[in-house]
């Protein structure tokens, strides 16, 4: 009976549990994806550079540099929306008796 | 092009007045003015007490500043004009509190910190220094000096069987770690030859793949003149093989690591 319903069942929990697994990886490394800035910022910080040694014209870097704070705005919104950390906007010095 | 202007800056769901946009901290008792040359459009820039340290900051919309050209060159201008006469710790882009008392606040919570830095900081600028290649001209130099690679390019030319395959591999890689080694000698003597003249210094990631060197110097005021002479006396030494980009004085940026206990105030 245990070998049958291996046997049987087999072919249905296997695949679905190794597609459960992958989801969650998958909107894991999204979620990492979605709200990490750093290569952003790191474009950002070559267009500046290729500016700097004129391999850019103004009019380019304006144009990317329009692109990559579009972007940066939407890494910004889906942090608020994963609840993690936002650089930037308002802050305020962390309480003490806000700390566990 | 007829995109809408952005004018740099997103506003939140309620965008209210009263917010101040935080440059540095100084030390100070006396109320200071630095003028109209502020954030946002030349928003007059002056200072918020709290017993002799002094926040210097403008009037803003409580907004979240992009990281565009314009808003960092602000933000750099009013520390360099404040650092001509004052030792700062500078803030990092884009912090804007909410009222004057937040900021007062901060400089209450946080004055034994930044008075320890300032005294550490008194009198101390920061320069940067980036150092660019070109990779193709250093690699044609190598083909001439290293005989190793010169006998595997020979070889490669003469013949035309698959063996040559792996003698193109083995040049790939000896190419590859002759650059590396000699990107290190470069950096090593750099940094050998302003050490005598810098209290400290800190290498950051290279930006783009011609960067061969990225990095901070900490040099005291009274030795500027000494060290650009050096810069310059380096870059002269290198400058048929590397491009020296020497930024500064700036505010120790790279020194100054504070680690400020924020939160997020909607």
């Amino acid at each position: 009976m245990g070998l049958l319903t291996n046997i049987l069942f087999f072919p249905v929990t296997g695949p679905v549990a190794g597609i459960k697994w992958s989801l969650n990886k998958v909107l894991q490394v999204a979620e990492e994806e979605l709200t990490d800035d750093t290569p952003i910022k790191q474009e950002l910080m070559e267009l500046q550079m290729q500016l700097e040694l004129g391999d850019v014209d103004d009019e380019e870097y304006r144009r990317r540099e329009a692109e990559i704070m579009a972007r940066l705005r939407e890494v910004r919104d889906w942090r608020e929306r994963f609840g993690k950390s936002v650089p930037g906007g308002p802050v305020r010095v962390g309480r003490a008796d806000d700390e566990a | 092009m007829t995109e809408p202007q952005t004018q740099g800056t997103e506003p939140l769901h309620v965008p209210l007045e009263g917010g101040k946009y935080v440059y540095c901290i100084i030390r100070s008792e006396r109320q200071k003015e630095f003028g109209g040359i502020g954030i946002g459009g030349g928003q007059r820039v002056y200072t918020v007490h709290h017993n002799d340290l002094a926040a210097v900051v403008s009037d803003t919309p409580i907004v979240i500043y992009d990281p565009t050209r314009e808003n960092v060159l602000a933000h750099e201008f009013v520390n360099e004009t404040v650092m001509k006469e004052h030792t700062v710790i500078p803030m990092s882009f884009g912090t804007v509190f909410r009222s004057e008392d937040d900021v007062m606040e901060l400089l209450r919570s946080t004055y034994q910190a930044f008075s320890e830095v300032l005294e550490k900081m008194q009198d101390k600028i920061e320069f940067g220094l980036k150092v660019l290649w070109d990779r193709d001209k250093v690699v044609a130099s190598l083909e001439q000096d290293n005989e190793e690679i010169r006998r595997l390019k020979d070889e490669i030319s003469r013949h035309t069987s698959t063996s040559t395959y792996f003698a193109r591999m083995q040049l790939g890689r000896l190419v590859e770690s002759s650059l590396e080694e000699t990107s290190q000698s470069y950096v090593a003597d750099i940094h050998e030859f302003l050490k005598s003249v810098a209290v400290a210094s800190r290498s950051n990631k290279p930006i783009g793949d011609r960067m061969i060197l990225n990095a901070a110097f900490l040099v005291d005021r009274a030795q500027e003149g000494a060290f650009d002479e050096r810069v310059k006396e380096i870059s002269r030494k290198y400058e048929d093989i590397l491009t020296f980009k020497y930024s500064g004085p700036w505010p120790p940026y790279n020194f100054v690591n504070i680690k400020l206990k924020l939160e997020r105030a909607d």
